[in-house]
């Protein structure tokens, strides 16, 4: 037990583990591989990583990082940047599940599934991120003259100083 | 030879921890959003599941893989017909806990990706079989929804056939992720012992503190100072989830809610007769002409028998409001009329027990021919539909006849039925 510990680096159940499901993922790996185009397989699971770990993730960490300076440029305070994160994030979230609507990729095979003509899904995105960000709007203009009235409230002599 | 070998000290940039700054990262934010994505990935593989049961994949034809095949092993009981809307509901369940998982997913990925750069790469045998089993988690689960989530909007921009990919990808993903919960399940424990299941929650962002960094977790060595609370990021992420999950909801649902599912591809945008259509008349590659008066129906059983259209609205009609359920996650009710398959069974000279294979005039295509399951067959509701909602069935909508069962998958409701074989089941 102790020289498995030293050897394999953990414990018995682990390897239990392991060794079973590497054998699923392989049989099911195998039975991809039996139907049509397993490189074109392999190219869109791969490349799935490589999307979101090496292409997505690094440009909008990127976005956040500007998005910060900038913020810290024009003297936001640290917490008002998410009244645009906020709404940014939801818009882009809509947009990643539902983008090949949004941006009509393939119209031709809508109309033929659905014998209808696609509706205007990227003026329904774009409204949608207009009432997300108008709305991230309003509630900041209500949070900061709520703010603005606490502060005269409790210390009127700071609140006039600053006029 | 030595396993690990020894690799030093981490090269510049990701690898080394100073370089992931967020204040948020670390143990109880991961293990936290793993325990919410974890019940949504239950109900979107369980329903997945239950939708390749309601294939019936033993019939001849409805499969994806050969007989023999470990599928059949997987299943447990034969899909039933009653309640009618069983596949609305499961597959519409299918559809938007899946969607709904996606901003929980991507959080998650956030949260944990200090984890890719870890150093040293490799530090045992069993740390570097868990990181390849990483890759089949991280790639299988992108996978297995995007694939998802493109086919449900009608884009298909690969080579390989969507349905054994998604369905034999989900079993790559759920093997990985059952060693992930097998080696990540004691360390949400121990966050959540620490620190508390949602104490966290309570810290707004002046209260906002980052978790204690160790060797092995993802937490900031150098942490900036927070801008979001815990809870804000949260909520933003669960808000994200919320509306999916109702645009998914969306439709489902019938009537004006249906409005909800306004970025979803069977929306409120209707289609001939005013519902939806999972696929058109031209696209079927039928000529017109084999759809009027030449159309015959040819029943093959006991004896063969040919109906025109007129033979069969002369037969005792039968009237049911059934739903008519897509794998993609959407479906409609509608009111149908038409022959109960089981009298044209006993009009072929088959009584009893039968299973039906359904061909269309359809050209090619996946579902030109399906076949329906005894229980199926058998069922009082079961029709072979020529009107809906008092009006003959549009083109698109499979005149001059169609397949409606309860329960059955919408595929398996062949349009534009050219002939039906019944095969007595002993």
């Amino acid at each position: 037990m102790g020289e498995l510990r030293e050897r394999y680096g953990d414990g018995p159940l682990h390897l239990i583990a392991v060794v079973a499901s590497f054998a699923i993922a392989g049989y099911a790996f195998l039975q991809i591989f039996q139907q049509s185009s397993p490189l074109n397989f392999i190219i869109y699971f791969a490349g799935a990583i490589i999307a979101h770990d090496l292409i997505a993730f690094p440009i909008y960490s990127l976005l956040e990082r500007i998005a910060g300076r900038a913020g810290a440029t024009v003297k936001l305070s640290g917490s008002l940047i998410n009244y645009v994160r906020v709404p940014a994030l939801l818009c882009a979230f809509a947009f990643i599940v539902w983008f090949p609507l949004i941006l009509e990729l393939d119209p031709g095979n809508y109309e033929a599934s659905t014998a209808t003509t696609p509706p205007d899904y990227l003026g329904r995105w774009l409204l949608m991120c207009a009432v997300l960000f108008v709305g991230s709007g309003i509630v900041y203009a209500i949070n900061s003259r709520r703010a603005r009235d606490r502060d005269r409230a409790t210390d009127p002599q700071d609140a006039r100083s600053q006029r | 030879m030595k396993f690990p070998p020894e690799f030093g000290d981490p090269p510049p940039g990701p690898f080394r921890r100073e370089f992931w700054r967020s204040p948020l990262r670390g143990p109880w934010l991961t293990s936290f959003l793993g325990a919410a994505l974890l019940p949504l990935i239950v109900i979107c593989a369980l329903t997945g599941f239950l939708s390749h049961v309601a294939y019936y994949p033993d019939l001849g034809g409805n499969g994806i893989g050969e007989p023999g095949d470990l599928e059949f092993f997987l299943l447990p009981f034969d899909w039933p017909t009653s309640p009618s809307w069983l596949y609305a509901f499961t597959q519409g369940l299918h559809i938007a806990s899946g969607v709904a998982a996606i901003p929980i997913l991507l959080a998650k990925l956030w949260s944990a990706m200090p984890k890719l750069f870890e150093w040293p790469p490799v530090r045992s045998i069993a740390h570097a079989l868990e990181r390849a089993s990483l890759a089949l988690l991280v790639g299988g689960g992108l996978f297995v929804f995007f694939t998802g989530i493109l086919n449900i909007q009608l884009f298909y921009p690969w080579n390989f056939s969507f349905v054994p990919a998604h369905y034999y990808g989900s079993f790559v993903f759920l093997a990985a992720l059952g060693l992930h919960l097998v080696t990540k399940v004691p360390v949400a424990l121990k966050a959540f012992r620490e620190r508390g299941v949602i104490a966290p929650l309570r810290d707004d962002l002046a209260n906002t503190e980052p978790e204690p960094p160790g060797e092995e977790t993802t937490a900031p060595y150098s942490p900036q100072a927070p801008t979001i609370s815990r809870r804000g990021l949260l909520a933003t992420v669960g808000a994200g989830s919320l509306g999916l999950f109702l645009i998914g909801i969306g439709q489902v649902i019938g009537g004006p809610l249906r409005r909800i599912a306004f970025l979803a591809p069977r929306n409120n945008s209707g289609g001939p007769q005013g519902f939806q259509v999972n696929k058109s008349f031209t696209a079927s590659g039928i000529e017109e002409a084999m759809t009027g008066s030449v159309w015959r129906l040819k029943l093959e059983g006991a004896r063969s028998v040919e109906l025109s259209r007129q033979d069969l609205l002369a037969m005792e009609q039968r009237t049911e409001s059934l739903p008519i359920a897509c794998v993609e996650g959407w479906s409609t009710t509608q009111t149908w009329s038409g022959v109960p398959l089981r009298d044209l069974a006993a009009l072929a000279g088959v009584s009893g027990g039968a299973e039906a294979t359904v061909k269309s005039l359809q050209v090619g295509g996946a579902f030109g021919e399906a076949t329906l399951a005894d229980g199926q067959v058998g069922d009082e509701r079961s029709l072979l539909a020529l009107r809906v909602n008092d009006a003959d069935l549009a083109l698109d909508h499979g005149f001059p006849a169609r397949i409606i069962v309860p329960a059955a998958p919408g595929v398996h409701c062949t349009k534009w039925v050219r002939s039906i074989t019944f095969t007595e089941v002993a």
